[in-house]
């Protein structure tokens, strides 16, 4: 008892004199997360459409599934996958480990320092998957969506996600992507049909998209991001800047070994009655319009790394091979078709537009300016019917 | 349990100590009058921590002065040579503001209804006020003809409280080391900032102890201990892992009225 009320002195007189003797020896990491993932092996490239889909960097903190993309899924040999992990953390089966992935995906479960967590990652490689083009079309309706399931996200409340059906009629969960896995940062308790992209059963035809701007309320204020746009959009979001930069928690884009020359689509929309700027500030004279725009671009830079643009370049990055947006979007209660034309800025190589070598990223916007925080609450865009024209695969060759 | 028996053991010893030192105190010519009142003012330096650091908290970065004073009154009643017993009513503020790393630290962030929770990574700085009335009762003893011990609880009254801060250059593991990461950032617009006065007690009790040293015929200067028995916020605030008990040193100087 003694020792220990001395022990408890020294530990009061340290703060007193502002010491620091108290502090522990450092704890063991908690965290088990696969930061990177790559290929190596020798002669391997030529089952890769590309050099860059060796490596997958960057993986968001809340995704359990690394897909890599091969030419032939049947014909890959032992394949031996090296990740980066959480330092001190251990990975089963062993990093770098040879492991048939002809057959389908390999788990991996990556054990932290502490040895009190674990994550569960699915690892496959697999043919391209995409959506269906018939007669060089590429069709939406939108049909397919669900309450996410991820476990992180079920304990509270869930929100829409949607997928696609590929040619052979697998399931696509990597084509759509939304803010929503941010909006349920800033509002944890809002329902489903509260978050900014939202499955709505009036669509043109069957469901469609309805994407709505919304108030984000106080934790919004706090990180000065006080509204967030519906949005949809080809590729991934990553929740980890939602507080700090919003313009790379969207990585747009998606691969595509076809080249788009239009966009067409069914559109509704109606501005929210009051227009507010980062601040919160009401501007009377400003109204709030919606955005539909696409980007092609070339998704390797000269050093051969694999390149997806995000909301601070996708319109200005050297990439850019062509870009289409509609112009005008008059406000409408009544659906209403929209169109727009991509405008090349460079030549497409067909070689590296064979091996997917271009994504597309498609965006769908509720607030033009939502990516500056300055919009309507309210303003409400309802998406139906939309249809990627390519370029006929002759005039490609 | 444990911890408070082993702070009553603390306070207990440190008031033995005074005792013990007090059986060779005062050699007959000391002082032996009526009521004496002083007048005190004060400030006092430390913090509210909790009792053994976690290994969650690294290090402390910054400790930012606060306006921490006192000011109030004391009457002691003289028993017999030595002893005396002292009540006194202080108006005072027990503020904290400091700067400390985290690795995975429980914390809860509350904006109005809408709470994130999980484990921080990174940067936190901590401000607490507490402004209140504390009423000690003291057993005092003298030490000589010129220092005199005290040592006895307290109970203070809360009337203006803030326990609020902010999270930067870190991340949030929401829910659990799985969870999805949340980035702080290094500027305003793109910390976490949280606040949760209404979850602090307004009633506080302890134990002080200290010295009056007399140097002038009526000034002197005090040094005191103020060790808190309940912690800092309500029993049933979860957001913070541990219990954080006011722990406060006073240095003062005080004026005999009579």
């Amino acid at each position: 008892m003694i020792q220990l009320s001395m022990k408890r002195s020294f530990c009061f007189l340290s703060l007193l004199f502002l010491l620091t003797s108290c502090f522990k020896d450092e704890p063991k990491n908690m965290e088990c997360d696969i930061l990177e993932a790559w290929v190596e092996g020798d002669d391997l490239s030529s089952h890769f459409f590309q050099q860059s889909d060796m490596r997958i960097a960057n993986v968001p903190s809340d995704v359990h599934q690394l897909a890599f993309t091969v030419k032939s899924q049947a014909e890959l040999p032992l394949l031996k996958v090296f990740f980066s992990i959480t330092p001190g953390a251990t990975i089963v089966p062993a990093n770098g480990s040879a492991q048939d992935f002809s057959k389908g995906p390999v788990v991996y479960t990556v054990t932290s320092e502490d040895g009190a967590y674990s994550r569960r990652y699915t690892v496959s490689f697999t043919n391209p998957a995409k959506p269906a083009v018939e007669e060089s079309k590429m069709k939406f309706d939108f049909e397919h969506y669900e309450l996410n399931k991820d476990e992180k996200t079920v304990r509270s409340n869930r929100y829409y996600v949607w997928y696609e059906e590929s040619a052979d009629g697998s399931r696509n969960d990597n084509v759509w992507a939304t803010g929503n896995g941010g909006f349920i940062l800033a509002k944890p308790n809002a329902q489903p049909e509260d978050y900014p992209s939202v499955a709505d059963a009036n669509g043109y035809e069957g469901a469609c998209v309805r994407l709505t701007t919304r108030d984000t309320g106080s934790w919004g204020q706090t990180f000065k991001k006080p509204i967030a746009a519906g949005n949809l959009f080809f590729g991934e979001f990553d929740p980890q800047f939602a507080f700090t930069n919003t313009l790379l928690t969207t990585k747009m884009g998606i691969p595509f070994d076809e080249e788009p020359t239009k966009v067409t689509g069914y559109y509704k929309y109606r501005p929210g009655e009051v227009f507010t700027d980062k601040d919160g500030l009401e501007h009377k004279d400003r109204v709030d319009a919606p955005s539909i725009y696409a980007v092609f671009y070339r998704n390797q830079n000269a050093q051969g790394e694999k390149v997806v643009l995000h909301g601070d370049d996708i319109r200005t990055n050297e990439l850019i091979v062509s870009m289409a947006e509609v112009a005008e979007l008059p406000a409408t209660d009544e659906w209403k078709p929209f169109e727009m034309t991509f405008k090349s800025q460079a030549p497409v190589n067909a070689e590296q537009l064979k091996n997917r070598g271009y994504s597309m990223a498609l965006v769908f916007s509720s607030s033009k300016t939502g990516d500056e925080f300055v919009g309507a609450v309210g303003s409400t865009l309802y998406i139906d019917k939309v249809e990627i024209t390519f370029k006929p695969k002759e005039e490609n060759q | 349990m444990r911890r408070i028996a082993g702070l009553i053991f603390c306070a207990l010893s440190v008031s033995l100590t005074v005792s013990a030192a007090c059986e060779h105190g005062c050699e007959g010519n000391c002082e032996h009058e009526g009521l004496q009142l002083r007048a005190r003012i004060g400030y006092n330096i430390g913090g509210t921590a909790p009792l053994g650091m976690p290994a969650t908290i690294r290090s402390l970065e910054a400790y930012h002065l606060t306006p921490s004073f006192m000011a109030g009154a004391d009457a002691m009643l003289p028993l017999g040579n030595r002893w005396g017993i002292q009540a006194g009513l202080h108006v005072e503020n027990k503020g904290m503001d400091g700067e400390v790393t985290t690795k995975g630290y429980r914390m809860k962030l509350k904006m109005d209804e809408d709470e994130m929770e999980g484990l921080y990574t990174g940067h936190v700085r901590q401000k607490v006020r507490q402004w209140m009335f504390t009423l000690p009762v003291q057993a005092t003893c003298r030490l000589g003809s010129t220092v005199m011990l005290k040592a006895g609880p307290y109970v203070s009254l809360l009337f203006s409280k803030d326990f609020s801060g902010y999270a930067s250059d870190g991340y949030l593991r929401k829910d659990d080391p799985t969870g999805p990461k949340v980035v702080m950032g290094s500027t305003e617009d793109q910390w976490a900032t949280y606040e949760f006065p209404d979850d602090m007690r307004r009633l506080q009790f302890g134990v002080a102890v200290g010295a009056d040293w007399q140097l002038l015929q009526r000034f002197g200067l005090s040094l005191d201990l103020s060790w808190g028995l309940t912690g800092l916020m309500k029993s049933d605030f979860k957001t913070v892992e541990q219990t954080l008990y006011p722990i406060y040193g006073t240095i003062g100087i005080f004026y005999r009225i009579r």
